[in-house]
């Protein structure tokens, strides 16, 4: 009798132990990345076909966490010294995810980059991404929500789920750009594959983009590359980097990203639609309602009815 | 092993699979929880005057009436947007309906942290029991305004 109550005491311990990590990752602390690796799906696969919906999601859509396998939900810690720019750039982006500006908890975690610790209410911040506009890259790579990758001869069309936004990724070996005379949103991007990798270098990122939800900036100087290793059949690993010598001494090499793979009924709608969902943030009216009734007043700033 | 030592153990397992399951880490698609003092928590018998199921998140009004008859109205958000109450098995009908104007429910609401009658819908749920729109991480079932 003893013995199964210590088990039951051992199980609890277990249990919130999983508590605690889960924990740590909400709001984005705590990398991941020293988590013990899932069993992998052992099915044979193409290494270089990559279409499919990939999600980092632990519930596979629409919101939720990030897996515990699935990396760092920021771009990364080791964050390079800012340029002179580049602090100041930093310092004007008010982002709302994190541990709260000046609280305890913020206090309490001085080993993470202040990034990560000067969060504000919405309504106090200056995220762009609450107004619906466009994350832009690499930040909507590290969102929880689906990414669905549609594999055409000449490009890739990566399909973002919350925003239903599409990037391009060119395969047709054009070069990018020399110069860039209007920025985008999404970069202009090319792709090749190195072996089993596919690489994708981008530039022409429009500066009001974060590299991540924490509020780091870059300028419309910075060089992303991605590099997709598609590990096992329902795994793809994703390493970054940016270069961006208006805002960062050196190169920031982010933490390894991880994507499961999704059936392709795992997105399904009561009525048994299956598909990556229009998580359109539309109209606008609908934003600027929810944010006057409810975003604004919640931060303290209160409109005349 | 005796049915209380039994009990018991079942007891322990069960809560600590229930802090579990509702600490389940959820991405606010707009930062959200920030805004909002969890610790603060309440739960009181609300009547509903409009949900709506939109994106960023959706968001469900409602009115209070405390033990002096003060009837206070609140707005507060939904932690889900809709993709996500659509996984979790709430359709558009589904959650407008079971949320009609005028459905007494019982809300437990984490309170803005600037004040007001704002905050963020932890749990809803109707007089026969059901939550209601979950996906707001649940809430104490402590004493509302």
């Amino acid at each position: 009798m003893r013995n199964r109550f210590v088990i039951a005491i051992a199980l609890m311990a277990v249990l919130i132990f999983s508590l605690v990590v889960i924990a740590q990752n909400r709001g984005g602390q705590g990398a991941q990345n020293n988590a013990a690796a899932p069993a992998r799906d052992t099915r044979p696969f193409n290494a270089k076909n990559l279409a499919g919906i990939w999600s980092r999601n632990s519930n596979g859509y629409g919101g939720g966490g990030t897996c515990r396998d699935c990396g760092d939900r920021g771009f990364g810690n080791n964050v390079p010294p800012f340029t002179p720019l580049g602090q100041k750039m930093f310092d004007a982006n008010k982002p709302s995810y994190g541990r709260a500006l000046g609280s305890d908890d913020a206090k309490a975690h001085p080993e993470e980059h202040i990034g990560r610790r000067r969060a504000v209410p919405p309504a106090n911040g200056t995220d762009l991404y609450q107004s619906c506009n466009p994350q832009g890259v690499p930040r909507a790579l590290i969102y929880p929500d689906p990414v669905e990758f549609i594999v055409l001869p000449d490009r890739i069309i990566q399909n973002f789920e919350w925003t239903y936004s599409w990037r391009t990724i060119w395969t047709d070996g054009r070069q990018l750009p020399k110069e860039v005379d209007l920025a985008r949103w999404w970069g202009y991007s090319v792709g090749r594959w190195d072996g089993e990798t596919f690489v994708v270098d981008s530039i022409g990122h429009d500066d009001r983009t974060w590299v991540d939800h924490f509020g780091y900036p870059h300028s419309d100087q910075m060089h992303l590359q991605e590099r997709y290793r598609r590990v096992s059949y329902d795994t793809l690993e994703l390493n970054m980097w940016i270069e961006d010598p208006k805002v960062y001494v050196g190169r920031w090499n982010a933490d390894v990203k991880r994507f499961k793979l999704l059936p392709k009924d795992a997105i399904k709608t009561p009525e048994g639609w299956t598909g990556i969902l229009e998580d359109l943030c539309a109209p606008v009216e609908d934003v600027e309602q929810f944010n006057k009734n409810i975003r604004d007043p919640a931060g303290g700033v209160f409109h005349n009815k | 092993m005796s049915s209380v030592v039994k009990n018991r153990m079942l007891f322990i397992i069960a809560a600590t699979v229930g802090i579990v399951v509702l600490a389940l880490p959820i991405f606010a698609h707009h930062g959200t929880n920030i805004s909002y003092d969890r610790s603060q928590a309440w739960t009181a018998k609300a009547v509903v005057t409009e949900f709506r199921y939109v994106n960023p998140h959706p968001q469900l009004y409602f009115d209070v009436t405390d033990a002096k008859g003060t009837v206070t109205h609140w707005g507060a958000e939904l932690l889900p947007n809709p993709a996500q109450l659509i996984k979790n098995g709430w359709s558009k009908k589904r959650s407008t309906d079971a949320l009609m104007p005028g459905t007494v429910i019982t809300v437990t609401v984490a309170p803005s942290k600037a004040g007001g009658t704002v905050g963020l819908l932890l749990k809803a749920v109707d007089d026969k029991g059901e939550e209601l729109v979950p996906g707001g991480g649940g809430g104490a079932p402590t004493p509302g305004p």
